[in-house]
């Protein structure tokens, strides 16, 4: 039983034990919990997370260019002169922009699809922002593209789908190395991972 | 003597989605248990020896530890990952297909071997040669054989009289096809062609090897495909969103950029 159905529990908990309820990964007793958490919290915190829930939904659009979430019509990245506009870098989520800044190795534009093609789940490229990396790929300026997908077989359908509907001459089109984890191990590693290691062998 | 916690099963992995940090949880059919939903733990991490194991599409060995809720994966060995069929996406899509009507139907803990090896077959014969739409009609027509959704080919399934070498129709709702003589109030009836019949015929009677090397026209395989892909949708009894996914694909024109 939630704490909304327990009709001795005050209405504002119970509202808010149903709204936590409402978030994946949280189920009743958890919602519970961090309903009676909150509770406990200073006034001042609990002010400061409602005025950040309120502020990520009145702020956060879309970036006109690269499909991030920003809070203005274009993103920190985009608005940057300092990148290299000639490449762009295409990915599923916008946590994956935070993990490729992470490596400081990447200099260039990005673009998020919000997805990847999944035929199980029935999701086309008319489901993510796929026409929109279209459009940009237009501009002739930009000269390179990664596509840096996740390497499952979601993530390789949308890579070959890009592919496919790439027409343009004087485009290079990469994807980013297949291998060997950091710290990993070959006795685990699957036969997919390890001839696609063996085929990008490097020279030492 | 309580049971053993443990069990090891040759599995097809059908379709899998996170959960949580870093796990996963795989859905597969097995040959020993029928369809099985598992935990894999760790499995989205870089450095998990389950990981690039659990792909959908993926014939593997699986070491399980039964949960309370879902049972765990412990290991997992790929004993063929069919890597020609990933390497394209009209592969990817024909096999998502497969595996989407596996999934449907084939129920959770009971075990039907000859389902699973269907799936084996027809992914193996699809890495070979991905083009071959005549594969997903012999595991469309062989899938009903094996669940006892077959449809008659032979009789009339209304007055039971052998039937004529002449066009017919065919009724998913009745279970097969229907004389000319017979008219009975259904409204899944649809003609069948006396080609479409016969192909369907040889299709039941072949191996997947003979029915997927058949050559047939465009006419006959599209009224083939139309023919054995309602029927399958009809008896799943829900979309088979795979299907619409390929439509979508074709219908995006190529955009010129």
């Amino acid at each position: 039983m939630t704490q909304d159905q327990i009709p001795s529990a005050a209405p504002s908990l119970a509202r808010l034990v149903r709204e936590l309820n409402g978030l994946p990964g949280i189920g009743p007793k958890s919602a519970q919990r961090l309903a009676y958490y909150i509770i406990r919290m200073s006034e001042e915190d609990a002010f400061a997370l409602a005025d950040a829930v309120t502020a990520v939904k009145q702020n956060i659009v879309f970036c006109q260019e690269c499909q991030n979430l920003a809070d203005t019509p274009l993103c920190a990245i985009c608005s940057d002169s300092r990148r290299n506009r000639s490449m762009i870098c295409v990915v599923e989520e916008p946590l994956d922009v935070l993990a490729l800044e992470r490596t400081r190795s990447y200099r260039g534009l990005y673009h998020v699809l919000h997805g990847v093609i999944s035929p199980i789940n029935g999701i086309g490229p008319g489901q993510i922002k796929f026409r929109e990396l279209l459009s940009r790929l237009a501009n002739p300026e930009v000269e390179e593209l990664v596509i840096a997908t996740n390497p499952t077989l979601e993530g390789e359908a949308t890579a070959m789908q890009i592919q496919r509907q790439l027409d343009r001459e004087g485009l290079r089109v990469t994807r980013l190395a297949r291998g060997l984890p950091v710290g990993g191990s070959l006795e685990y590693t699957d036969e997919t991972t390890l001839s696609r290691a063996l085929q990008g062998r490097q020279e030492l | 003597m309580a049971p053993p916690r443990t069990y090891r099963c040759d599995a097809l992995t059908l379709r899998s989605s996170p959960l949580g940090e870093s796990d996963l949880i795989v859905t597969a059919y097995s040959r020993e248990r029928g369809k099985v939903r598992a935990v894999a733990k760790g499995a989205r991490r870089s450095t998990s020896k389950l990981v690039g194991h659990l792909e959908p599409l993926t014939l593997v060995r699986l070491s399980m530890s039964q949960g309370r809720e879902l049972d765990v994966v412990s290991q997992a060995q790929i004993l063929e990952a069919f890597p020609q069929l990933k390497a394209n996406l009209d592969g990817i899509a024909k096999g998502i297909y497969v595996a989407e009507l596996i999934d449907g139907f084939g129920p959770e803990a009971s075990s039907n071997s000859p389902l699973f090896q269907l799936g084996v077959d027809v992914l193996g014969a699809l890495a070979a040669d991905s083009s071959q739409d005549m594969a997903l009609r012999y595991f469309e027509l062989h899938l009903l054989e094996v669940t006892g959704l077959l449809p008659e080919l032979y009789r009339c399934v209304e007055c039971r009289r052998e039937l004529e070498p002449n066009s017919h129709r065919f009724s998913p709702n009745l279970g097969g096809v229907l004389c000319a003589a017979c008219n009975p109030v259904d409204a899944h009836v649809r003609p069948l062609s006396l080609r479409a019949l016969k192909v369907l015929r040889m299709i039941h009677r072949s191996s997947i090897n003979e029915a997927a090397g058949f050559p047939v026209g465009e006419g006959l395989a599209n009224e083939l495909k139309s023919l054995l892909s309602t029927t399958v949708g009809y008896w799943a009894g829900k979309e088979i969103r795979s299907n619409s996914f390929w439509e979508q694909l074709h219908k995006e024109a190529t955009i010129d950029v």
